[in-house]
């Protein structure tokens, strides 16, 4: 049986070898077909990762909600507490200062710059890429200056960042530890996530006469929003309900502890949202898969129709197989595996085309956008499975029903021709 | 040159034993639309080792069909026919594709070359189902057509040779596997005089060299004139 198969699948390459005309017209529609599955793949793994890269950089890692509270919360202590309770994992403040402060190096003001006020933990839930230095440490709250991290474009535009300094009436110097990376994940916009710290409270939150709340609160503002994103366990049943409302029920139940009477000052809503735009790329990768696929079957049928044409043309060639030894098996492997093997060139060849246009792709897309780590656009393992798998699969259905008439043929009736 | 010309599975000599070919009254009938050709009658014959018997007959006597039977490309309808000891009309298809790849070469009147692959690759397929690795292979394809003198056609396909040429690969290629039968259809039948005596004179020498039969179906007298026995045919009978 051994010998059988191994016989079979040398007399396939040498067939393969010896027809060449006959094996690229074979190819034609498997590369096409071949081609698209990989191209679809490809696209779908890039796009998936793209998404979650982009979510994860700017929404948060899978069940992230993000809180907020309309109204004047009077224990900012007690409200951390219950957003832990009620199933927080990371809890940061995610604040934007309404003073508006601005920032400069050297004199020279950079306009435009998005503030954000965090703690550490922010670094948990959401993906930080640094390009230089690191992100944020609890050890960096009892720093007596602000301390911040700032994105490549804003980095880039300030130039000096050991002369940072920030403001609203008065300017205070603040030590940059951390540059984020550029890519395509933040769009070019300058942002600056400052620590939340007894030294950074008065930007961050104003004057407590300012806010009008009690005094020390930082989070004490009439009429304003306080915000929060809270990374939860992807299994907690709060992290299946996109509008939040588990979760804050859970919070409505304590929220007299600080200072909020109205449960429906209470809002989260699920703020990544990887596994939305992945399962929209899913639906879409079906929708192409099924065009490929159709295609491919094309290309069988190409196969099939060379194959069955040219069984009928080598009956003596087959005979004369049979004629020197060559088991019914033999030629049944060797007529299967002429298929296959000119599936796998097709498979080989759109293989390397696809690879070639994804190149040029990357190349022409790095020009304009740059791709985040762990985004390269490159063929996925899985593509070149797919790709060769269906190649295979393809040769080896279109080589069955020749193979079979070839052993139906009468060997004396071959050599007579 | 040196080479290995020992083949795995080759049929090896037994002098004294019994005879190579044991034909006992085979028949071979055919229906066609309903209607029994019987075109073999009772055909009785033996064939030694290392013995030359030429089939003679006239057109339809039945010659083709016989060699078909003794090459086990085909089945008698009765009687028995042993090969080599072995009862063949009992044999699965397996193993009679096996005997007739280890015990069986054969010369066909169209040579029966496959296209567009060089005389070197012809003579090295019955060694490719025979499990031959493929160093070996080579080595010994390269040998049997230095034997056959065509040194200088190795690379050569079918179509940039002559006929003489393209029956030597044949021939070559029959003897790839050590076959202690070699079966000859009409194997001058496409050729002209000259050629037709090269074929016969190196078909009897390797034969002679590695103690082959060989039966060769012929209507040329002069071939005939060079076995060492006729077995004439008249309608399906042997005489």
């Amino acid at each position: 049986m051994l010998r059988s198969l191994t016989a079979g699948i040398v007399l396939a390459f040498a067939g393969s070898r010896a027809n060449v005309a006959r094996t690229i017209l074979s190819c034609a529609g498997i590369v096409v077909g071949v081609g698209a599955l990989i191209m679809v793949v490809t696209a779908s793994d890039f796009g998936q990762r793209f998404a979650t890269a982009y979510s994860e950089a700017n929404a948060g890692r899978p069940a992230t909600l993000q809180v907020s509270v309309f109204g004047q919360i009077t224990d900012r202590a007690a409200f951390e507490e219950d957003l832990v309770r009620a199933g927080g994992q990371d809890v940061s403040v995610y604040h934007t200062p309404s003073g508006a402060p601005q920032i400069r190096s050297g004199g020279s003001v950079v306009p435009d710059v998005q503030f954000l006020g965090v703690d550490p933990s922010l670094g948990d839930i959401r993906r930080m890429n640094m390009a230089e230095g690191r992100w944020l440490t609890e050890a960096d709250t009892g720093s007596l200056a602000p301390v911040m991290v700032v994105n490549q474009p804003l980095a880039d535009a300030l130039g000096d960042l050991t002369q940072v300094q920030v403001g609203t009436d008065q300017w205070l110097d603040v030590r940059v530890v951390g540059v984020l990376e550029s890519s395509a994940l933040d769009l070019g916009w300058y942002s600056a996530y400052l620590l939340r710290s007894p030294a950074s409270e008065d930007l961050l939150f104003g004057s407590s006469s300012d806010t009008g709340g009690e005094e020390g609160d930082p989070f004490a503002m009439p009429g304003s929003q306080t915000t929060y994103q809270v990374r939860i366990d992807p299994q907690d049943p709060a992290a299946q309900d996109p509008w939040g409302e588990v979760f804050t029920g859970r919070l409505a139940s304590a929220s007299w502890r600080w200072g909020i009477e109205d449960p429906e000052s209470i809002s989260a809503y699920r703020a990544d949202y990887a596994e939305e735009v992945d399962r929209i790329i899913d639906y879409m990768s079906w929708g192409l898969m099924g065009i490929a696929v159709i295609t491919l079957a094309t290309g069988l049928l190409g196969v099939l129709n060379v194959g069955l044409v040219t069984v009928r043309e080598r009956r003596r060639e087959l005979a004369t197989y049979r004629a020197l030894g060559a088991s019914r098996s033999t030629l049944f492997v060797a007529v299967v595996m002429e298929a296959v093997v000119v599936s796998l060139v097709a498979g080989v060849i759109a293989l390397a085309g696809c690879w070639a246009a994804v190149v040029a792709g990357g190349m022409v897309l790095e020009r304009f956008v740059p791709l985040p780590d762990g985004v390269p656009l490159n063929i996925p393992a899985s593509g070149v499975l797919v790709g060769l798998g269906s190649a295979a699969l393809v040769g080896l259905l279109a080589g069955i029903i020749p193979a079979t008439r070839a052993l139906r043929a009468s060997v004396v009736a071959g050599l007579r021709e | 040159m040196s080479v290995d010309t020992a083949a795995p599975g080759a049929a090896t000599s037994r002098p004294g034993s019994a005879p190579l070919l044991d034909v006992r009254e085979v028949t071979r009938h055919f229906t066609v639309s309903g209607t029994r050709i019987d075109v073999l009658h009772d055909c009785t014959f033996q064939v030694e080792r290392g013995e030359v018997v030429a089939i003679v007959g006239q057109s339809g006597s039945g010659k083709s069909t016989l060699l078909n039977l003794l090459g086990l490309l085909d089945r008698p309808s009765g009687g028995t026919y042993t090969f080599d000891g072995v009862d063949t009309t009992r044999l699965g298809e397996g193993p009679r594709s096996r005997l007739r790849g280890e015990g069986v070469g054969f010369v066909f009147q169209q040579f029966h070359l496959l296209e567009r692959r060089t005389a070197l690759a012809n003579v090295g397929v019955p060694m490719v189902l025979g499990g031959v690795p493929l160093l070996r292979r080579r080595a010994r394809a390269r040998a049997l057509l230095e034997a056959v003198g065509l040194e200088h056609r190795l690379h050569s396909q079918p179509h940039q040779l002559s006929g003489g040429e393209q029956q030597r690969v044949a021939l070559a290629r029959a003897l790839s596997r050590e076959p202690a039968l070699i079966l000859a259809d009409e194997p001058t039948g496409a050729l002209d005089a000259a050629s037709s005596t090269m074929i016969m004179e190196q078909l009897l020498e390797q034969a002679r060299i590695r103690d082959a039969a060989v039966v060769v179906v012929t209507h040329d007298p002069k071939v005939a004139a060079r076995a060492d026995r006729v077995v004439e045919l008249v309608e399906g009978r042997t005489r």
